[in-house]
């Protein structure tokens, strides 16, 4: 088993930079996600971890040992693809034991490998199956067999549920986790879809054009995003924002006027670092969670009702305000009332400013 | 919607009479001239004097072998040579790819007689091939005089001609390799020699294959090469096909009859070979 690092990796195909000097520390054992919307860079950081694409500058270390110049099959690890990538013409345990084969391996451990790993995946009656006899399920499931097979010290997935439909994805996202459990090996997992990286990661890395924009635990970078992208691409749904104007700040904390309101909407925020100017532009960031009933928060807001989403438990409400900002709030199933105009109260916000940087 | 569909035969009509005329009437009518005697002035039906004579016709079989000698020789050479060339121009390494494309593809699109005719200027006793031998201190070779080496002119002159566009073919059926294929095994550990025997030949086989019975059909019609390279079958009956033979019989000789008894006969050996082939190269579960 291995930890991985990352120091200032850099990676550009011609003059195109497409890493821009990303630092990470991977520790042993862990589970981090790679999340970021698509062309952020994170498959491509995943591939240089493992070896199919060259590192422009900086360095990747597994276990402590440097690899950009070692072979992929030499790193020690295996790698899930999200098309599968399984040998098409062979059946499922030839492609299983495909890789040891061909490496010498000795026939009685991979039949023992083969048997192992068959039942820590129960697919031991596909083994005689070719891949396209297989529902995209087993054969996302015989993809990773082919990874442990490999005994890796390091496991790398690369968006290995996208193919799947919901319902697969759930119960795969559930084996997943069940495997880290039971093998206790680092995983590096590359998804777009945050609802993946909050449930299995024990941290994730939120990627941005290249670039690390935060590194944290799920529920850390949940309540304490560092800037207004994280913020958004960090829940489900996302967290609303509202443009503001700073109308006084001091030492102590900041009030700043709501953009869009028929009333003049003021809300004050303590603050630990320097106000901004008054004059300022900022967005207050809200949760859908985070509105309350009128009269409890720190602001209350007259919003118009266009839609209702009714999941049982609770309700999701499509609103839209006299600015040019939608909003969806979140309520109790039993607290939304058939009204065209609600008023909902802020009950926790998150400042930024200009530049989309937390101000706390 | 009757209206229509009348007017689309209308318009279709022109051809399928052709159609009928020049290719159905005469694939049936030549199928009952092979059962007749067809050098007498009346023509009879006389089954021994076309099928019967094929088996011991000693003409016959030495076109026979000589077709079946190409086939065997050249086919695996040109079609292991278009993998060869079709995986290099695959390669992510190549510059130019596109240049190299058309220049392995040209040879098809170069007229026949033309290239007959470089190629008998190339091979002559004073081309430019002696002159290289000579040149490096080897023997000279009487290319279009010797049996063997006529043969050998045949060989090379198809294989140039045809691995280029069978190398295209092949070359479709790689790009339809995922990539992400060959990085697992990359990652599996499996060299690149490895990969090519055990990943890339076992996916191409359906495409290979096509490209084997493709060949096999042309190779048992084999007709340019032979009548324009070397002298209509020359030296002697040394390089004669098939194909040539069937002319021979039915446009030399007028022997409708015993020449659509041969053409059935190459028909009948090109389906043979290619369906052996397939069978060869079935799925097996």
């Amino acid at each position: 088993m291995a930890g991985v690092t990352l120091s200032k990796v850099v990676k550009r195909f011609g003059s195109y930079e497409i890493i821009h000097g990303a630092s990470l520390e991977v520790a042993d054992g862990e589970f981090v996600v790679f999340v970021g919307p698509s062309g952020c860079g994170k498959s491509t950081l995943l591939r240089m971890i493992a070896g199919l694409e060259s590192v422009t500058e900086g360095d990747v270390s597994i276990g402590g040992r440097v690899v950009n110049d070692v072979e992929p099959a030499e790193r020690g690890v295996a790698m899930v693809f999200q098309s599968y990538a399984l040998y098409p013409h062979m059946t499922v345990e030839q492609n299983l034991s495909f890789g040891l084969r061909m490496t010498g391996h000795d026939k009685a451990d991979i039949a023992r490998r083969v048997e192992r790993t068959a039942g820590i995946l129960r697919i031991a009656e596909l083994l005689k199956r070719k891949p396209r006899q297989l529902s995209g399920g087993q054969r996302q499931r015989v993809a990773i067999g082919r990874a442990i097979m490999r005994e890796p010290q390091l496991f790398l997935f690369d968006e290995p549920l996208s193919n799947l439909d919901a319902e697969l994805r759930v119960q795969m996202r559930v084996e997943l986790a069940r495997l880290h459990k039971e093998l206790g090996v680092t995983m590096i997992y590359v998804t777009h879809d945050q609802t993946e990286a909050m449930t299995l990661a024990d941290r994730i890395v939120v990627l941005r054009d290249g670039t690390i924009e935060q590194v944290g635990r799920p529920l850390d970078l949940y309540n304490d995003p560092d800037n207004q992208f994280v913020a958004g691409f960090v829940g489900s749904p996302k967290m609303n924002f509202i443009p503001a104007l700073v109308v006084e700040g001091d030492g102590r904390g900041v009030t700043v006027e709501l953009a869009g309101q028929e009333r003049t909407t003021r809300l004050t925020q303590p603050l630990a670092g320097p106000a901004p100017e008054p004059g300022s532009r900022v967005v207050v960031g809200v949760r859908p969670e985070h509105f309350g009933d009128a009269g409890k928060g720190d602001a209350d807001l007259l919003v118009n009702v266009d839609i209702v989403e009714h999941l049982g438990g609770t309700s999701f409400i499509y609103a839209s305000t006299a600015g040019d900002y939608g909003l969806v709030i979140q309520r109790d199933a039993d607290g939304v009332a058939d009204a065209a105009e609600i008023t909902v109260s802020i009950r926790k916000s998150y400042l930024f400013d200009e530049n989309g940087k937390r101000l706390r | 919607m009757r209206q229509r569909t009348q007017t689309a035969y209308a318009f279709l009509t022109p051809y399928l009479l052709i159609f009928l005329a020049f290719w159905i009437w005469p694939i049936i009518n030549s199928f009952w001239l092979s059962f007749l005697n067809t050098r007498s002035a009346n023509w009879t039906f006389n089954p021994r004097m076309t099928w019967g004579r094929l088996l011991v016709d000693p003409a016959f079989a030495n076109a026979l072998q000589n077709t079946l000698v190409i086939l065997v020789i050249q086919v695996p050479i040109m079609i292991a040579l278009a993998t060869v060339l079709a995986t290099l121009l695959n390669s992510p390494a190549l510059k130019v790819r596109g240049l190299f494309r058309f220049a392995f593809f040209a040879p098809v699109v170069v007229g026949e007689v033309a290239y007959a005719a470089m190629f008998r200027l190339l091979f002559n006793e004073f081309g430019i091939i002696n002159k290289m031998l000579a040149g490096i201190g080897l023997t000279t070779i009487p290319w279009l005089s010797d049996p063997n080496a006529a043969m050998a002119v045949i060989i090379i002159a198809l294989t140039w001609r045809w691995a280029g566009y069978n190398a295209i073919i092949i070359l479709a059926g790689l790009q339809s390799i995922p990539e992400d294929v060959y990085e697992a095994a990359t990652l599996d550990g499996v060299s690149k020699v490895r990969q090519f025997f055990f990943m890339t030949l076992p996916l191409l086989k359906p495409v290979i294959l096509l490209c084997v019975v493709l060949s096999v059909i042309g190779t048992m019609q084999l007709f340019s090469e032979p009548f324009l390279i070397t002298n209509r079958g020359g030296p002697g009956q040394a390089t004669e096909t098939l194909g040539l033979f069937l002319y021979r019989q039915g446009f030399n000789a007028f022997n409708f009859g015993y020449a659509s008894a041969v053409a059935y006969t190459i028909a009948a050996l090109a389906i043979a070979i290619s369906l052996l082939n397939l069978w060869l190269g079935r799925e097996r579960e």
